[in-house]
This record gives C-alpha cells, sequence and structure tokens, in this order.
C-alpha cells in the first residue's frame, strides 16, 4: 500500500478552507476519544490543521488518516508535555474508575464492559482498536496512521481483538492497569 | 463479516464521542494559516535546526554467513532469503548462544570497561539534516493460535529518514514469517494460505514530532532510560532509543555506565547477533513477567546492535530488533 503525495499546486486557502470544514469535527471526535477534555480535544483539531497547512505539499487526497496520524503524535507530545497535569487523562482509565465502581452501578451496561476491557489492553492494541472501530478507518488505512505495512495492521488488529475478547471473557481479574507497553514500531 | 466490521460491531456502541455533536471550528481557517505562518516558515522551508539534523539511518542487511549460528532455515533455504513472491515458507528462530550461558557474571565491571574503551563509529564523522535508520524487527505483534500454544509473526524492515522536527520518510516493508518453534511452523503452515509476499509500501510521509535526543548527562539519562522502573525498562528503552537516535560516542559510553550501576544485569559474553555481527550482551531476567530481555553491543564503538524479548519458560523467542544501519544523511532513499 503507497500514500500518494497530492500535488502541491492547488493547495491553495480555498482547498485549505474545505479541508478543516469537512474533517474538522473528525479531528475533534479523535481527540475526544482519547482525552477527557474537549476543550483539549478542540485545541488538539486546530494544532492538527496547523500542521496540515505548514505540510500542505504532503497532504494525501485521501487525508484523514494523515490528519490522524498527526493528531496521534501530537497527542503523544502532548501527554508527555503534561504528564502532571490531571486535565488530560485517557478515556479509557476514567470509564475503568466507574465500572470499577464497587457500586455496581454499571454492571448492566455492556458499553462499560467494553471500555473497561479496552482500558487493560496495551497502548498499540487499544490504538488499532479504536482506528477501526470508532474511526472506521480500513486497516490499510490503520496501518497508514501507526506508520507500518497493512499486513502488520491486520495482524495487531487480529490479535488486539483476541486480547479484548479475552479481556471481557474474565472482567474482575483484567481490570487492571496496563503494563508498560514494549514499543518496537514508534520510529 | 471480516474482523473490521466485527470490530465496528463490537466496539461501536462503546464510541465515547459517538453521540457528541461538535460544535463548529472556535477559529477561522483563515487564523490557523496565520498562526502557521507566525510559527513556521511555509511549505518547503522545513524548521529545522541549523547544522546537526536528526535523521532515521537504514543501511544494507548485512546477512552473513555467521547468520547460520542463529538462524536454522529450512527447505533449503538461505538465511538470508526473505520470502519474497513464491518463496519458501519462512525460519526458525533459535535463541542467540550466549558465551556464559550458566551462571553468567554480573554485567557491570564489563560495562563500565567496554565504556571505557569504545572507539568512533562511521557516524562520528558525519553530519546532515536526517538521522536515517534501518532496522528489522520480528515480534510485534506475534500472532497466536486459539490456544496459545502456536505462533507466527512476520519479519518486517523500516528504513526511516527523520528530520529534527519529527519530519521526514519511512518505508516499510513484509519480510517472510518466522517461527518461535516447529510445531508453530507446522501449525502455521497449514492456516497461512499461500506463500509469503513481501509486502513494500510507498514512502511514508512521517508528520511532525517531538525529539528530544539522549542526553549525555547521567541523571537526566538514568530518567530517559527508565532506571526507576528496572533494568527490563532498561532495556527496552535502551532499544527504543538506539533506533530512534544516532547516538553519538559520549552518549554511547554514558548508556553503557549507566547500565552498569543497574541491578539485574548479567554478562553474556561474545556472541552472533541474527544479521551475523559479533557482538557482547548483557541479559536481565524478569520473572514476574517470565521474560529474558537481551541487548547485543558492538565491542568497538559500543553502538547497540540488537535488542531480544524470550520467553523463560519455554525459552523462545517472543521479539526481536536489529539496528543495521544508522547514520546522518542529507538524501532520503
Amino acid at each position: 500500500m503507497g500514500v500518494r503525495v497530492g500535488p502541491p499546486g492547488k493547495r491553495d486557502e480555498g482547498w485549505f478552507t474545505s479541508l478543516y470544514a469537512a474533517e474538522y469535527a473528525h479531528i475533534v471526535r479523535y481527540g475526544l476519544r482519547r482525552l477527557a477534555d474537549s476543550d483539549a480535544s478542540a485545541e488538539l483539531a486546530q494544532e492538527v490543521f496547523v500542521v496540515a497547512w505548514r505540510r500542505r505539499g504532503e497532504v494525501p487526497d485521501r487525508s484523514l488518516p494523515w490528519l490522524y496520524g498527526v493528531a496521534r503524535r501530537l497527542l503523544a507530545n502532548q501527554w508527555r508535555s503534561r504528564r502532571a497535569a490531571p486535565d488530560l487523562l485517557p478515556i479509557a482509565h476514567a470509564d475503568l474508575t466507574r465500572v470499577a465502581d464497587p457500586s455496581g452501578a454499571d454492571r448492566t451496561l455492556g458499553v462499560a464492559d467494553v471500555r473497561a476491557a479496552l482500558a487493560t489492553l496495551n497502548d498499540l492494541d487499544q490504538e488499532i482498536l479504536r482506528l477501526v472501530g470508532w474511526e472506521e478507518l480500513t486497516v490499510a488505512e490503520a496501518a497508514q496512521v501507526l506508520g507500518c505495512t497493512r499486513a502488520t495492521a491486520a495482524v495487531r488488529l487480529h490479535r488486539a481483538r483476541r486480547r479484548l475478547a479475552e479481556a471481557m471473557s474474565d472482567p474482575p481479574a483484567r481490570f487492571r492497569r496496563p503494563m508498560l507497553a514494549t514499543t518496537r514500531e514508534d520510529l | 463479516m471480516d474482523g473490521a466490521e466485527q470490530t465496528r460491531t463490537l466496539l461501536g456502541p462503546a464510541d465515547p464521542a459517538r453521540t457528541i455533536v461538535v460544535a463548529p471550528p472556535p477559529v477561522p481557517a483563515r487564523e490557523l494559516i496565520e498562526r502557521a505562518g507566525a510559527t513556521s516558515p511555509g511549505t518547503g522551508h522545513r524548521r529545522v535546526r541549523p547544522t546537526r539534523r536528526l535523521v532515521l539511518t537504514a543501511g544494507t542487511l548485512a546477512v552473513a554467513a555467521g547468520a547460520v549460528a542463529v538462524l536454522r532455515p529450512f527447505d533449503e533455504r538461505t538465511p538470508d532469503d526473505r520470502g519474497g513472491p513464491g518463496g519458501a515458507v519462512g525460519t526458525l528462530l533459535v535463541p542467540v548462544a550466549y558465551q556464559f550461558d550458566a551462571d553468567p557474571p554480573a554485567a557491570g565491571p564489563q560495562l563500565r570497561t567496554l565504556a571505557s574503551k569504545i572507539k568512533d563509529t562511521e557516524y562520528d564523522h558525519r553530519s546532515g539534516r536526517y538521522t536515517y535508520h534501518h532496522t528489522k524487527v520480528w515480534g510485534d505483534p506475534v500472532m497466536s493460535s486459539p490456544d496459545d500454544r502456536y505462533h507466527v509473526a512476520f519479519a518486517g524492515e523500516s528504513k526511516v529518514w527523520q528530520a529534527a522536527d519529527g519530519t521526514g520518510s519511512q518505508s516499510n516493508t513484509q519480510l517472510e514469517p518466522q517461527y518461535p518453534d516447529e510445531a508453530s511452523r507446522d501449525y502455521w503452515q497449514r492456516k497461512l494460505a499461500g506463500p509469503a509476499v513481501a509486502d513494500t509500501a510507498a514512502m511514508i510521509p512521517l508528520p511532525p514530532m517531538e525529539l528530544t535526543p539522549p542526553p549525555a548527562d547521567p541523571s537526566q539519562l538514568r530518567e530517559r532510560l527508565k532506571v526507576q522502573y528496572g533494568a527490563g525498562a532498561a532495556s527496552k528503552a535502551v532499544g527504543t532509543l538506539y533506533a530512534r537516535y544516532v547516538v553519538p560516542r559520549a552518549t554511547r559510553a554514558a548508556i553503557l555506565r549507566v547500565l552498569a550501576d543497574v541491578p539485574g544485569f548479567r554478562w553474556r559474553g561474545r556472541v552472533t547477533d541474527r544479521a551475523g555481527r559479533t557482538g557482547v550482551a548483557v541479559t536481565v531476567d524478569e520473572r514476574e513477567h517470565d521474560q529474558q530481555s537481551l541487548l547485543i553491543f558492538d565491542p568497538k564503538t559500543g553502538e547497540l546492535l540488537a535488542h531480544e524479548l524470550l520467553t523463560l519458560t519455554p525459552v523462545r523467542i517472543s521479539a526481536y530488533q536489529l539496528i543495521l544501519d544508522t547514520t546522518w544523511t542529507d538524501r532520503i532513499g
């Protein structure tokens, strides 16, 4: 799978305004799914489009996976720089707290179970599942966001789905803080 | 219904943003354009540091005859057979043979000695706009059978050129399947339909990201290498660091000295890595995770050649990363 880099010709303000109007909400939702803060998600989306304008010669015609890739990188940096601040939390962790509440108020919610199970997976597993399940990318597009081949993304999705199923089938033991993940493809 | 559709069916209802109505953008497109102009030059004038710029280095896959020591091919394949179209079925992986296999000594004294005698490497005398890294990895992810007994992963090569602001290009090539044991090979040969096919991606443009080259200062380096989380975390951090940055000689020596002070590393002596290169190795056992982490260093330059993860019971490869080439360059491709 290749990434076709769009022609630099028509990348004018009109093109950018259309891109911004069409994709802004998608990027905000990407942020909302990973942050517990709507303002931070809106700021993230603006930063993504600042980068898109700056690098407009490289934005592919099918721009959304590329924009998600920028968002993913910015988010990683944001988390690193604000690690001490409590206002940016992985949304899955926020849900984990809710589900783990001994009151059991959410026990009947399958949605909560899915989110809590998701929170037990490592970041790479979570991200491939979110990109395909929530951003509704194809496996090839998710591979572009993650910077790997389509085949690698397909295998990663397969394994992440299996781990998610395991986590859902054994909830109490698995609802714990995720382990420090080994990263090998953060190049 | 394929895997992607099943994933959407399962996760869709749990999407926290599914029903959220996103407010219109608070600022017009024009303002973002001005913001971009105020913080960075426009397209074609990338913001880069004036002299030293990070780049990921690639190199040639130096699979030498010595690789036979650690790679056991089958079906008459040579170790460097990459399983291209119509290729054979893959490679069995065996653990790297250690010089000190039983009762290895603590690694501290040997690492300090190594730190004191390493020399310049080729890239210490080069400069360029990009760092370049050529790596080969296997094991992330590993695909397992439903009963978790049989495992397979496709080896893959990455070449990454990256400037100081994180921009650049990356190409990934999927290679042949490799197996940690014969039973896994037999199982997955039946499951994986058709011959292995090399899957080469075109150049992927890399968006900007924050890159902070590793410090030579010991206290900062200890933090960067996550020493506070133990030797296992430190070994993983070393692997990540060498795969992303061009590490100068002083920092290479500092890394070895930092590792020398981390309890848990054992000295494994001379080894041959999966690319056939001679190195010196240290390992750390993480019994709680049933895992051993292996680092192989170049005995002359102190560069990291390889990082591997093994399960301890049974002893079996679970992941490897070979750093085949690292340098500075002004050119992509």
